[in-house]
């Protein structure tokens, strides 16, 4: 690569900064949609902080306690075996990783799954999960599985894990709060709302019932967009970590050629995994959690 | 005491105070970064042991198979001693470069023998070798890394100008065999 080189700690410091930037844009994204929830049903705005908020935050807080666990067993994972070669193999290039990136070794998990995919989990990097499919340790050479765990160990670098867990935690709080106003509206909003006088009162209330339909698609928009960009992220760390973006770029190639029809894990982790098991979004479009293979392989054939 | 001089000393003791605060982070700045490349040493360091530990149990091995291939034989067992006799970072690397050399002709050589690639055992340290030998890379490129971050925080300003009266000079980088960054990984 003759880009120059990054140095690992200043872009550590970066990514935190992002990663706060976004959490709290995230945070004042729940605080509106409360806010105007409270607005809406005519209650006292200290109220609705006093109950709404702690909801949201305890939900998020659950969220991010479970994550790991109901991520592996979501996927079905099991702890690799070092006695069977092809995952002892995979720990070792997992190890070989974390020495590159000055983190200490992950976890190494299996997901029994005849597709090629892989993802990390993790709070932090001390007790960060990289799992791989059995698929992808079968069908992907040394160099090709060295491109994805480095992949996945950027992932853990960059903080991704954290921020794609709070975000989901968000995205899912938004949505909750939207439906239960929305219900509530329905059944007696009503009669509150006609409490107060009309003219401008009755148009910032139409205003915020409009938001508070809008929020779930805007904050899910918002998490898919933080989704596809730290997606090409990782895949320009991963090579940074290898030196070899070409081993990346042939395991893309590789995941595009192969047909996806086994499957696993949940629809709210997708984005930690290195393709999103559940459709393989060739096109790009915003609804995706990753960018097109196609682009991602430019890319990096690019560096 | 009238407001003026109240507030030039509020603003004197800011200064004061922010100057303190910005030596105390590069101060920190500067002692982390060269406790990273220690650390990033002592790493290549357990694995340069771990690699030279694993030699004599490959030659136990070898050697009931490969009784014509004494040379081989000998210039890898030569290369784990210079490894053990090493006393400088670059002495060091140097010698892991040979042993490199060396496993590379002993495992070519390896292919002749077809009950020897048979043996689990064999198979088994040809593996944690490799692995080993990877390990030393990215050690050594995580080193370089650190050196190069380190080198920077001392050589531009304001660590420049801090370095200098902590007596900090610029570190020296591993060097990186051409062959090692040219030839391709083998796929299992």
């Amino acid at each position: 690569m003759e880009q120059q080189p990054r140095l690992v700690e200043d872009h550590i410091r970066k990514n935190k900064r992002d990663t706060v930037l976004i959490c709290m844009f995230m945070v004042v994204l729940l605080f509106s949609i409360i806010f105007a929830i409270g607005f809406v049903l005519g209650a006292p705005p200290i109220f609705v902080m006093a109950i709404g908020l702690p909801i949201a935050l305890i939900y998020i807080f659950i969220t991010y306690s479970f994550s790991i666990q109901s991520v592996i067993s979501a996927a079905g994972a099991r702890p690799a075996n070092p006695n069977n070669r092809e995952e002892k193999l995979l720990i070792y290039k997992v190890d070989e990783m974390a020495v590159a990136a000055g983190l200490p070794t992950p976890k190494v998990y299996i997901q029994d799954s005849r597709d090629i995919n892989a993802f990390a989990t993790g709070h932090k990097a001390e007790d960060s999960i990289i799992c791989a499919t059995t698929g992808a340790i079968q069908q992907l050479n040394s160099e090709e599985l060295e491109g994805v765990i480095g992949h996945e160990m950027s992932h853990i670098m960059n903080r991704d894990i954290l921020v794609m867990t709070v975000t989901v935690g968000v995205v899912g709080a938004i949505a909750l709060l939207a439906e239960i106003a929305i219900r509530m509206l329905f059944w007696g909003g009503g009669t509150r709302g006609g409490k107060r006088d009309g003219g401008g009162g009755a148009i910032l209330i139409v205003v915020a019932i409009i938001f508070i339909v809008l929020a779930p698609i805007f904050s899910r928009l918002t998490y898919l967009a933080i989704s596809r960009r730290r997606e090409y992220l990782a895949d320009a760390d991963g090579a940074y970590l290898t030196r070899n973006p070409e081993g990346l770029a042939k395991a893309l190639e590789k995941i595009k050629a192969d047909i996806p029809d086994d499957p696993k894990g949940s629809k709210t982790v997708a984005p930690l995994y290195i393709v999103n098991p559940f459709k393989r979004a060739l096109r790009d479009s915003i609804w995706s959690t990753h960018p097109p293979l196609d682009e991602r392989i430019r890319r990096l054939r690019a560096m | 005491m009238d407001l003026i001089t109240l507030l030039i000393i509020l603003v004197v003791v800011l200064i004061i105070v922010i100057i303190l605060l910005t030596f105390w982070g590069i101060y920190n700045r500067i002692i982390r970064a060269e406790n990273r490349i220690d650390n990033a040493w002592a790493q290549i360091d357990v694995q340069l042991k771990r690699r030279a530990d694993l030699i004599p149990n490959l030659i136990e091995t070898v050697r009931g198979y490969m009784k014509h291939e004494r040379g081989t034989m000998e210039s890898v067992t030569n290369a784990r001693a210079a490894i053990m006799s090493a006393k400088t970072p670059r002495e060091s690397m140097d010698a892991n470069n040979m042993l490199t050399g060396a496993l590379k002709t002993l495992f070519a050589v390896a292919e002749n023998y077809p009950d020897l690639k048979a043996n689990q055992n064999f198979l088994q340290l040809q593996d944690e070798l490799t692995h080993t030998e990877d390990k030393i890379a990215y050690s050594r490129q995580h080193y370089n890394d650190s050196v190069l971050f380190y080198n920077n925080a001392i050589e531009t300003f304001p660590g420049n100008f801090f370095a200098h009266r902590m007596g900090r000079k610029a570190r020296e980088m591993l060097q990186i065999p051409e062959e090692s960054k040219a030839v391709p990984k083998v796929s299992f």
